[in-house]
């Protein structure tokens, strides 16, 4: 005996293929919501690619400042040049450029280096100059990358900070010479004119840039981490990219609740409303199963179609939904956030993880009402109706 | 002789079999007290006037209804009394023929006919069949392309897919002009092979060539 040659034309393929705009409402609906799910959790990681972008520089650099010192002195700066993994450093000053996200703000990092270190620390970072010159010693000629700078709605000669407009998060003041492009987001002006004692800029913490040799960057910062004072205190505050993603990582740690909460209620109304939908059909499709029932189909059988058929249908509005909504991400990020220099991955594993909750969901609780149905249902009653 | 050689004297026996149920303050006797035997081939008409309780005595005989009182018995087993636990003694042995044909829409005449065959000659053993019932021409078509011949004739088609032991056909005829009925009545008996066919109808004239007929007055069956 095969069962197979008794269920294929009532399998859910046949079924779903031969009955489309029967089932029409229902994939529309499970495709529509999917679609909003997705448009709705995607661009949720936005600020996370951005600021992860603005402080990719990390990954190549490691920032100390003294912790418990107000200066880098000379057992500081002993320690530091006692690292075993550490190329070379620098001296350095680091401000923040604020860049306006679609909700809140990202902030990219403004490094002041001596001019000479310019074109290392570029390189180390994997940025070019792309357009303009690289800032002249003693000035406040800045470099900014381009995302930056369109996420500002800068351009070259644009001069930017808290001397010029008060409500600009950047300290003193600089004036755009060059564009950097790259995966680093980042800007770069001269340390000296920073560290002139009557700048504001002198008051600012002493920064090292710690450039690690090659393949030596997590002992390097193992060791800055370890490193201690003679009193026993930690010597340095280190910024690396394993605190940067440490931090962008608690700033989204109750995401998953919001979405998770977001995602229950949507599917939990979808799913009733596919359930109703579903009994609609079901009484349209009294005498097919009837005569199913009454010519010997068992009813767990019967169940077993109407929650593959259901399934099937929610799958398909979901993948429908998935394709729908990458494409109005896609537009969205091409005309909304791209333009404002704002990151996003369109290939997200949320988005899909939390929709499959949709489908799932309306599975389910679709299947329990159709069983439920089924169970009541005499099949005699409907035949007998049918041929008074 | 084992049981397994064993030949059962009767396809369908009903012993005592009763039907009663309550329509609102209403006590209905559907079904009084019938019993009778079909034998292999044997083709028993069952006559009697609207709301007699033919259809009712042709779905208990089938298994479809749990009776009141009384039992069946197909091919020499018990026939279980809930229509759930014999659904599939039911698919296996017995080929139902309904006042409407009861096609499924979306499938063809092919596919209908196809949905209760389980083993794999099924296919191949349709073919023929559809050709002896003039239907090969139509086993692609959709039921809503068919005239209520042509419908009816497809669920012939189905009934007989599955080589019944047993057909039960409840008023075959009763949607379709004299000609067609008749066409159709013949078919039935033409393409039986070894099965016991039980119709109830109305109208004696569809039981031509019937070995007996018996006539349902009240639930109550009599002879001729």
């Amino acid at each position: 005996m095969s069962q197979g040659v008794a269920l294929a034309p009532l399998s859910a393929r046949v079924y779903l293929a031969r009955n489309l705009r029967r089932v029409a409402p229902v994939l529309g609906i499970q495709a529509l919501v999917t679609c909003l799910l997705v448009t709705a959790i995607t661009p949720t990681n936005a600020f996370e690619a951005t600021t992860q972008a603005y402080t990719a520089a990390m990954e190549a650099i490691t920032i100390v400042t003294p912790r418990e010192r107000p200066i880098l002195d000379r057992t500081l700066t002993g320690l530091l040049d006692a690292n075993p993994s550490q190329e070379r450093r620098q001296s350095a000053k680091m401000f923040w450029i604020r860049t306006p996200m679609i909700v809140g703000e990202a902030w990219a990092p403004l490094l002041l280096l001596d001019v000479s270190e310019h074109a290392g620390l570029l390189e180390r970072v994997g940025c070019r100059l792309v357009e303009g010159r690289m800032p002249e010693p003693g000035s406040a000629d800045a470099v900014v990358h381009e995302a930056v700078l369109k996420a500002r709605g800068w351009a070259l000669g644009t001069v930017f900070g808290e001397e010029v407009d008060r409500l600009d998060g950047t300290p003193g003041r600089f004036e755009v010479v060059g564009v950097l492009a790259g995966p680093a987001r980042l800007a770069l002006g001269d340390l000296s004119r920073a560290s002139q004692p009557d700048s504001i800029y002198a008051r600012q913490l002493p920064f090292e840039v710690v450039y690690a040799s090659p393949g030596r960057k997590a002992a390097s910062d193992a060791y800055l981490e370890a490193a201690k004072l003679p009193s026993g205190g930690a010597a340095f505050r280190v910024v690396n990219d394993e605190l940067v993603r440490a931090r962008i990582h608690k700033s989204f740690v109750n995401l998953p609740l919001v979405l998770t909460f977001i995602t229950a209620a949507v599917a939990i109304v979808v799913a009733l409303v596919t359930a109703l939908l579903d009994l609609l059909l079901f009484h349209a499709r009294l005498d097919e199963l009837a005569l199913l029932l009454a010519v010997g189909h068992p009813r767990r059988r019967l169940v077993r179609k109407l929650a593959a058929e259901s399934a099937l249908v929610a799958l398909l509005g979901w993948a429908a939904g998935l394709a729908l909504g990458l494409v109005v991400v896609s537009i969205y990020r091409a005309l909304v956030l791209e333009p404002k220099g704002i990151l996003m991955h369109l290939l997200d594993a949320r988005p899909l993880l939390f929709s499959l909750a949709v489908p799932v969901l309306s599975t389910l609780v679709g299947s329990i009402a159709l069983r439920v149905k089924l169970a009541r249902m005499d099949p005699v009653a409907v035949i007998q109706r049918r041929g008074a | 002789m084992s049981a397994a050689l064993q030949v059962p004297a009767a396809v369908l026996e009903a012993r005592g079999l009763s039907l009663a149920y309550s329509d609102g303050a209403r006590h209905v006797e559907a079904v009084r007290d019938v019993s009778l035997e079909v034998q292999r081939g044997e083709f028993l008409g069952i006559v009697g006037p609207s709301g007699s309780g033919k259809s009712s005595l042709l779905f208990l005989l089938g298994g479809l209804r749990r009776p009141s009182a009384g039992g069946v018995r197909l091919l020499g087993q018990a026939l279980s009394s809930s229509p759930e636990t014999n659904a599939d003694q039911r698919r296996r042995h017995v080929g139902f023929v309904f006042q409407e044909p009861f096609l499924v829409p979306y499938l063809s005449v092919r596919e209908n006919a196809l949905t209760h065959v389980e083993d794999s000659d099924g296919p191949a053993r349709l073919e023929s069949l559809a050709e002896a019932i003039g239907m090969q021409d139509l086993l692609d078509e959709r039921p809503h392309r068919l005239s209520g011949g042509q419908r009816q004739r497809a669920g012939l088609l189905r009934a007989l897919a599955n080589t019944p032991d047993l057909v039960l056909a409840d008023e075959p005829t009763a949607f379709l002009d004299q000609s067609s009925g008749h066409a159709v009545m013949d078919l039935l008996r033409a393409h039986l092979g070894r099965a016991a066919l039980v119709v109830v109808t109305h109208d004696r004239a569809m039981l031509a060539g019937a070995s007996r007929v018996l006539t349902l007055t009240d639930g109550t069956l009599t002879a001729g």
